[in-house]
């Protein structure tokens, strides 16, 4: 699989020692509690709270124009906590999406428009259609699908999921990183 | 900012954080906690955000309701004690208290909506409509039933947490009436 060249201005996007691309016209609060762990892309407008709780990402993960990483919160009888939020390896997040999960594997790949709901466990090569919604706390199993209808898809003997999902996000999100070039003009 | 901007009143304990968008005459009360990258646009008439509201990110509130008649505008009030969470669209002509709007809603301009409703994650409301108490929307055919029992707790221990953490890490709005 082939993804043709982004162009970027290099005005706008800020590329670190590790290897992350942000834009400059990301809101990322409190940045001492977030950890990129290198070749990250984080597009325009979108938004990591950090100042709620720790962020951590994985290598080679995508983040999309205007998507919300918001660590999730949970309410005790004396007081609210909010909890850390971990992403693995390799993972895509599309436009526009909310994500508060409690942790996102490695290989996943969440579409655009998806609303991740609060405290959520996504476990590896998981697929989250576009639009789809999770309801707070819901644990979605390697391998399957959370549809737009609200199903989970998948298991043993169905192709919702491709076997090959490791190798296919090691692909996409490496030749993404790749392809992702600043203008030379 | 805006040309209205001058218009903005945030009333004293009102956390606001500096990089939201907020035009027009729009009243928002103590104990708000708005959060970067809101937006609240009195485009045709001016809002009143009661007490202890949270605003997150993305969401935008918006009265754009054309007025009968030029020098009397449609105030959109909103009364205390509601969510508005990531990503929701309100433009809404009315809106009790205690209502939580949960991320990617959408309310249109002909609904009313009164106390203690719950629009699910996703879920569009349009069509001239006013929620009776207690109303929940869920599901992805945006079903309505009323709640079994009250919303469990409230949003105040929330909004402490956010008080206290959001001035260690954000430009706040200064208070001004």
């Amino acid at each position: 699989m082939e993804i043709c060249d982004t162009y970027y201005s290099k005005d706008e996007f800020v590329e670190t020692a590790s290897g992350n691309k942000v834009n400059r016209q990301t809101v990322l609060c409190g940045s001492q509690n977030i950890v990129l762990h290198g070749k990250v892309i984080v597009d325009k407008g979108a938004i990591i709270r950090g100042d709620l709780a720790n962020v951590r990402t994985g290598r080679y993960c995508i983040i999309s124009k205007n998507a919300v990483i918001r660590p999730p919160f949970k309410q005790f009888s004396k007081g609210v906590a909010f909890f850390p939020l971990h992403i693995g390896d390799h993972v895509y997040i599309g436009e526009n999406s909310v994500i508060s999960a409690a942790s996102i594997g490695s290989y996943v790949y969440i579409g655009k428009n998806a609303v991740i709901g609060r405290r959520c466990v996504i476990k590896d090569c998981s697929i989250i259609e576009d639009g789809a919604i999770l309801p707070p706390e819901t644990t979605l199993a390697s391998f399957m699908k959370f549809t737009k209808e609200g199903k989970i898809e998948g298991g043993q003997g169905t192709e919702s999921v491709p076997p090959a999902m490791l190798d296919l996000m090691v692909d996409f999100t490496k030749s993404f990183y790749e392809h992702f070039i600043p203008s030379t003009h | 900012m805006s040309r209205n901007e001058n218009k903005v009143k945030i009333m004293p304990k009102a956390i606001v954080c500096e990089d939201c968008i907020i035009q027009g005459d729009v009243t928002i009360s103590s104990g708000c906690v708005v959060h970067p990258s809101a937006q609240i646009i009195a485009e045709t008439g001016p809002i009143v955000i009661g007490e202890n509201c949270i605003i997150e990110e993305y969401a935008k509130i918006h009265n754009r309701i054309q007025p009968e008649s030029p020098d009397k505008p449609h105030i959109l009030t909103i009364g205390p004690n509601n969510i508005f969470e990531v990503g929701s669209v309100i433009e809404a002509s009315k809106i009790g208290e205690k209502n939580i709007f949960e991320c990617k809603s959408f309310v249109s301009s002909d609904v009313e909506v009164s106390n203690g409703c719950v629009i699910c994650a996703g879920c569009h409301l349009s069509g001239g409509q006013h929620l009776l108490e207690n109303t929940v929307i869920f599901g992805k055919h945006c079903q309505q039933r009323e709640a079994l029992d009250r919303i469990s707790g409230s949003h105040m221990l929330q909004l402490d947490f956010l008080r206290k953490i959001l001035p260690n890490y954000h430009h706040l709005r200064k208070a001004k009436q």
